[in-house]
């Protein structure tokens, strides 16, 4: 396990991520593309963190931070979800011409 | 490598012994009621297994093969994880991680999804129902147990549960924080849908979750939530009865005593508390149990201030 | 090769054989237990870099949040237990060219890039030093992530409630076409049916 290996890891996950998020027509799955994309970079950070950082504590907290994020994303993106299907019916992206309903 | 080994055997014979003394116990609390017949509640389990072990699998239409394989042996991983948390003594822990309270508290979620997986996978009508309905109360039972083991902590200043233990050696936890215990006793009876709190394989539902499983994978299932009940009661016992403390007796003996004196306590409420509706137990978890938890925590970081 | 070093292969190519699957598979629970499965073999790598915190809270932040990702999917999504078989994606072909050139660039600074070797020092406690660092130094950080979070509770509820300052949230709401630009599907002829089952009570 060295840094090269954990940020080739990361950079899959990333890679993935990013294939999920711009080719998935659903809400749903895109978010789940973004949750693979900040998977690779708090795997990153962390890796970071222990084989660069010296332990400094700022390491940790940018993953504590990441996963914060992930949770807005989420709770945000299913809102989104649900007030898209009241005023469309549907849960494409396609359905999502303008903000107005 | 000695010690890993006695260390698995340990966990290993906690699961079976103690899945069947929940048997037992629960056998015998039912007959003291007068709530079931009178029989050997000794041999009861075992006929129970061999009966169990001799009927032919079921199997549904089109189910997640995988999935409905997996989940009951996922359940009682968790379990089997949970109970390698357990401090013994000072110097005998399985697994003595410094964040073991978070680890606990990750568990819970993780067996709402192996439950979910197991009504889910079967591809059949009211083992989904069942899963719908765990969900949507477990994410209750995962908020109070979190706030429950927080407060636990504090005393404590640390997330090892070994540490916990040993900030009880003037005052147990369960005077310390009185609301602690009940709470935790509560959220015990939900993550194993035991007793009253048996929402997801109830009989409204034909069994819920397991209504389409049958044979080993049943047994396996029943194995899982008993093994459940009995790591939930451990956990207890070392959060807030202290664990290994107690005079004369070794430590061991002392978990083992605290484990059973849960145990009991658990498989006679579930035998005596009233059984709700669960929409009507989904308002008292979210408007009465979780404040309630909020009261704790504060309780405990109000005590905890030098 | 050392126990870490073996777990540390087995867990990275679960993360990102998982993590591939998520988008290959044809019921949308599965794919969100896939993520799961990822979720947790990067935790079990940030338990070996003795992140012990880390790891372990991914693994109770992604089970709840993986377990409401698949109501979710069964909800909204049609097909949702993945008994046919789909695929609805966009510009396939670009999302596949960007995912391979966002890996091969990151790829190549992580084999390319020159960094320093300061690994954690040994008497070091993560836990302790995350802690102090959380409502220490960084509080100000920390707290702004809470008021955030609060922030988003309000405005998800503002924008799921069924009832806003301009009525019902699902007035007026008419389904998709079922070809673009096309009638509404489903909708009307639930109406019709409704008609002719008035009809039939007459």
């Amino acid at each position: 396990m060295s840094l090269i290996s954990l940020l080739i890891v990361a950079a899959a996950l990333i890679g993935i991520g990013l294939y999920g998020a711009f080719s998935q027509q659903s809400f749903v799955m895109l978010m789940m593309g973004l949750e693979l994309i900040l998977n690779g970079v708090m795997l990153a950070a962390v890796g970071f963190w222990a084989m660069t950082g010296a332990g400094a504590p700022e390491g940790q907290l940018l993953t504590i931070i990441v996963m914060a994020v992930m949770a807005i994303e989420m709770a945000m993106g299913f809102a989104l979800v649900v007030a898209v299907y009241r005023g469309k019916q549907a849960d494409m992206t396609e359905s999502l011409s303008g903000f107005k309903h | 490598m000695v010690e890993t080994l006695f260390a698995l055997l340990v966990v290993l014979g906690m699961l079976a012994v103690g899945s069947y003394a929940v048997a037992v116990i629960d056998g015998a609390a039912g007959a003291v009621l007068g709530r079931t017949a009178h029989s050997n509640v000794f041999l009861l389990p075992i006929y129970q297994c061999a009966s169990f072990w001799l009927v032919p699998a079921n199997t549904t239409e089109a189910p997640d093969a995988w999935a409905w394989r997996l989940a009951p042996v996922l359940y009682l991983t968790f379990a089997a994880m949970g109970l390698a948390l357990v401090p013994w003594s000072p110097s005998f822990i399985p697994v003595d991680l410094t964040t073991g309270i978070v680890l606990w508290g990750a568990l819970e979620p993780l067996a709402t999804v192996a439950i979910f997986l197991h009504g889910w996978s079967a591809n059949s009508h009211f083992p989904l129902l069942g899963a719908y309905r765990y969900v949507s109360l477990g994410l209750s039972y995962i908020l109070v147990s979190m706030f429950v083991l927080i407060g636990v902590s504090l005393p404590a200043e640390s997330l090892q549960i070994s540490a916990v233990v040993e900030s009880q050696r003037e005052l147990w936890n369960v005077i310390r924080q009185p609301l602690g215990l009940p709470l935790f006793l509560i959220v015990g009876l939900g993550i194993s849908f035991w007793g009253p709190l048996n929402f997801a394989d109830s009989s409204d539902l034909a069994e819920g979750t397991s209504s389409e499983s049958s044979g080993r994978a049943k047994l396996l299932w029943q194995f899982g939530r008993a093994a459940m009940l009995v790591a939930f009661s451990a956990i207890g016992a070392s959060a807030f009865l202290g664990g290994w403390l107690g005079p004369v007796l070794p430590g061991p003996a002392w978990v083992i005593l605290k484990t059973l004196f849960i145990l009991v306590l658990l498989l006679v409420l579930g035998r005596l508390l009233p059984r709700l509706s669960p929409d009507r137990f989904l308002t008292l978890a979210w408007v009465l149990l979780l404040p309630l938890a909020f009261v704790d925590l504060v309780w405990a970081g109000v005590e905890a201030l030098p | 090769m050392t126990f870490v070093d073996l777990t540390f292969f087995v867990c990275a190519a679960i993360a990102i054989y998982a993590g591939w699957r998520v988008f290959r598979t044809d019921s949308m629970v599965r794919a969100s237990f896939f993520l799961l499965i990822s979720f947790i073999a990067v935790g079990i790598i940030m338990l070996l870099l003795a992140a012990v915190y880390l790891g372990v809270a991914l693994f109770f932040m992604m089970a709840v949040e993986m377990m409401v990702m698949a109501l979710f999917m069964m909800m909204f999504m049609m097909n949702p237990a993945g008994l046919n078989p789909m695929n609805m994606v966009h510009q396939e072909k670009v999302a596949m060219g960007i995912g391979i050139a966002a890996f091969v660039a990151l790829s190549g600074v992580a084999v390319f890039g020159d960094f320093p070797s300061r690994p954690v020092p040994d008497g070091l406690d993560p836990v302790v030093s995350l802690g102090k660092e959380l409502l220490g130094n960084s509080m100000l950080v920390f707290e702004s992530a809470g008021v955030t979070l609060l922030a988003t509770m309000i405005g998800v509820v503002a924008m799921t409630s069924h009832r806003g300052r301009f009525g019902e949230a699902n007035e007026g709401s008419v389904p998709p076409g079922l070809e673009p630009g096309g009638d509404p599907a489903g909708k009307p002829q639930e109406n019709d049916q409704k008609q002719q089952g008035h009809h039939h009570h007459h």
